[in-house]
């Protein structure tokens, strides 16, 4: 199963995050994770959420889970296009996941942070387009990147010099190429911890994989990266 | 301290890596030795390096593609979309008017069943005749067909004559080849023949 999830029931498994500071190292990189309290409060506003639903206050349910959508959408956007490569594939996944979300808040348990469950859901929904993507292409050919995304990279954050913009492309090309060509469930382990934001523990509930085989996945698919892209990215 | 006799594993930085960016724990020992251990801290910062330039290249090119306009509009949305979740399917009423105008229209009915059957006899009438005519047409077929078999029979004879003289001759003809037929093929049995009787002269004594 290279790359698979399981169901979302087996997600519950020991998952309380034991946020402990960070030892002294030198630089220590930037931590983007949010606290231990921002992530119990996104699972107690699905818990409120799904409340809602079942009273039958709809209307208050939806208000409210826009919050949600709001604290997660630009992180589940950046594992969508990670992951797709593709900036309209990973809008629709990610309204995907969120409808799904929303759609199945009655099944959510509080025993699982709401971030676990909810990337499981998303990292579904890309593999399965992964998957359809895959069997479009042996029919069509494909662009690596598309010339709307394209322009409005350029648009965008772009640098203005033109040499500059061209090396910034080339950079990025390479980068994708280089992460397209790790192992399914490395490429997948290595996405969710170190564009997810996910810990190996984390990993391991979403995969089902053992925490230390997640690791080890986390490892060598840094490794290879490293190698592949010569130390530098 | 065995940390400060072997530089850490290559796997263990990583550990390290990971463990500072999702704020988890580092491994104590492993911290006080990149602390203490030049040779490893410096792997530890290009190490460092490589992961977050990775990471911020990542982050650029999916912050260029989602703009906060972008997401507002993906959240718009989902709020569209998930305002449909629950509800019944809609059902399309039918068109009033179109409802009204088929009531009001009592006289209309009567005029429906003439044309009705006005086309119905006219299918009916059509069809007879398109099969009269078939018939017609196929026993003239069969008629033509019939003569020219017995013109392509006689023709023969009548390029060679007709007439009484014909009759006859063709009459001497058989009779000549029941002769031919009767006698005997091998002269060593002609005598033979000649003492056996015939069945025809048999036949004539009777």
């Amino acid at each position: 199963m290279s790359g698979e999830l399981r169901p979302a029931h087996d997600v519950a498994r020991g998952l309380e995050r034991e946020a402990a500071p960070v030892g002294g190292v030198g630089s220590a990189p930037s931590t983007r994770r949010g606290s231990a309290a921002a992530l119990s409060q996104d699972s107690r506003l699905a818990i409120e959420i799904r409340g809602l639903v079942e009273s039958g206050r709809d209307d208050e349910a939806r208000d409210r889970f826009g919050e949600l959508v709001a604290m997660h959408q630009h992180r589940a956007s950046r594992i969508a296009y990670q992951y797709l490569r593709d900036a309209a594939d990973a809008d629709e996944a990610v309204q995907d996941a969120f409808v799904k979300v929303f759609t199945h808040i009655g099944s959510y348990r509080e025993a699982w942070p709401f971030e676990v469950w909810f990337t499981r859901i998303l990292i579904n929904g890309c593999l399965d387009r992964r998957k359809a993507r895959s069997r479009r292409d042996r029919w069509t050919v494909g662009a690596e990147i598309s010339s709307a995304d394209e322009a409005r990279v350029s648009a965008a954050g772009a640098p203005n010099d033109p040499e500059q913009r061209l090396l910034a492309r080339e950079r990025r090309a390479r980068m994708a190429a280089a992460i397209d060509r790790l192992d399914g469930r490395q490429r997948l382990v290595f996405m969710l911890c170190h564009y997810g934001d996910c810990t190996p523990r984390e990993v391991s509930a979403m995969t089902g994989l053992n925490e230390s085989t997640v690791r080890v996945h986390l490892f060598r698919a840094a490794r290879k990266l490293r190698g592949l892209l010569g130390g530098k990215p | 301290m065995i940390g400060r006799a072997r530089h850490l594993q290559e796997q263990r930085l990583y550990d390290c890596y990971y463990a500072a960016r999702t704020g988890e724990a580092i491994d104590p020992r492993a911290a006080e030795h990149l602390a203490d251990c030049a040779a490893c801290g410096a792997r530890y910062a290009e190490l460092l390096r490589f992961l977050d330039a990775l990471r911020a290249e990542g982050d650029a090119e999916s912050d260029d593609l989602f703009t906060a306009e972008r997401l507002q509009a993906q959240q718009q949305q989902i709020a569209r979309r998930i305002e449909h979740v629950g509800h019944p399917a809609r059902v399309i009423s039918f068109p009033a008017q179109l409802v009204r105008r088929g009531i009001s229209s009592t006289t209309a009915p009567t005029a429906p069943r003439w044309i009705a059957a006005a086309a119905a006899a006219g299918l009916f009438v059509g069809v007879a005749l398109g099969a009269s005519y078939e018939w017609d047409w196929h026993n003239q077929d069969a008629r033509t067909v019939l003569s020219g078999d017995a013109n392509a029979r006689l023709s023969p004879i009548a390029t060679r004559g007709s007439g009484l003289d014909d009759v006859a001759a063709d009459d001497a003809f058989l009779s000549e080849l029941e002769l031919a037929l009767d006698r005997p093929r091998t002269r060593e049995l002609i005598a033979y023949d000649a003492l056996t009787p015939h069945v025809r002269s048999v036949r004539d004594q009777r």
